[in-house]
């Protein structure tokens, strides 16, 4: 595992937060962990296929999951329902589109399967992977994780 | 209310288009969001999906042709994505009808169109915007 595979999705987060809800992620530490444990409640979890196999998992606290969605629907949230956690699997997809066109440029192609949602509290998302790579996000609208596990 | 002006691409027929798409997206979404009964519900969700899937039709036609009238160089990309997106929506639009009022897919589909659009229009049409300027300056440094 390399760490620059890591770039790609870091600069893909970093545009659809701008263009999107025009928010300028502040990136945080980057970390190696042994498994994908996350305090977070929503999480989206993208499966990637072809040079890499892994996975992308965006982890928001609730908080910032139902305010990304207040912003961009103009509408009051409560509860991490289906309409909010749907709306944050398509922003994971997104970043995770964006992201694989920055590999192909490292010369790795890859594919990613459509977004698988869990959400709770002191979630260990299992894996394949021996290795994880996270990196922590700060923006006006809360904290959030990126974390890239590659089996 | 969904639009911003931050999501302007820069072409007034466009961005009109843009907004008038987004307020019936809004109804829509605001629609599936209500606490109304399920049966009055299933009626209007129906109403304002075909109200905003019209306008989608009408908006990506013109955009579309703004695109042939300027050449725009991915044409055929972004007709592809406009046409999968319809062929969503009439999927969705065929599954809704010939069923009861099932909320979890309801509100599954209603927060991923919004997503989806508010990255075709902020994102994917930035790149219209700027072909038809440029042209557009071309034009007028040549008068």
């Amino acid at each position: 595992m390399d760490v620059k595979n890591l770039n790609p999705i870091i600069a893909a987060t970093d545009s659809v937060f701008q263009t999107m809800l025009s928010v300028k992620p502040e990136k945080g530490k980057v970390s190696i962990q042994e498994d994908l444990v996350t305090d977070k409640e929503a999480n989206v979890i993208i499966g990637m296929t072809g040079d890499i196999k892994g996975s992308i998992v965006y982890s928001f606290s609730k908080d910032m999951a139902l305010k990304v969605v207040e912003a961009m629907s103009g509408m009051e949230m409560q509860e991490l329902d289906k309409f909010v956690t749907s709306a944050m699997g398509e922003l994971g997809n997104i970043i995770s589109g964006k992201a694989t066109t920055g590999l192909a440029e490292q010369d790795l192609n890859c594919d990613i399967a459509p977004p698988q949602i869990v959400t709770g509290k002191d979630i260990n998302i299992s894996s394949e992977s021996d290795k994880v790579l996270m990196v922590k996000f700060n923006t006006d609208l809360g904290e959030f994780d990126v974390g890239f596990s590659i089996n | 209310m969904i639009w911003k002006d931050e999501y302007k691409i820069g072409v007034e027929l466009v961005d009109e288009q843009h907004k008038e798409l987004f307020k019936r997206l809004g109804d829509f979404t605001q629609t599936v969001r209500s606490d109304k009964e399920k049966s009055d519900k299933k009626k209007e969700v129906e109403k304002t999906l075909s109200f905003m899937g019209e306008y989608v039709v009408t908006h990506f036609n013109a955009e579309e042709a703004l695109q042939k009238k300027y050449k725009y160089p991915d044409f055929e990309k972004h007709h592809q994505i406009h046409d999968d997106f319809k062929a969503e929506v009439a999927k969705f639009q065929q599954k809704y009808q010939a069923n009861a009022y099932d909320e979890d897919f309801v509100m599954e589909f209603s927060g991923r169109l919004l997503t989806w659009l508010i990255n075709h229009v902020a994102s994917t049409d930035q790149d219209i915007g700027e072909h038809i300027n440029s042209i557009q300056e071309k034009e007028e440094e040549s008068k």
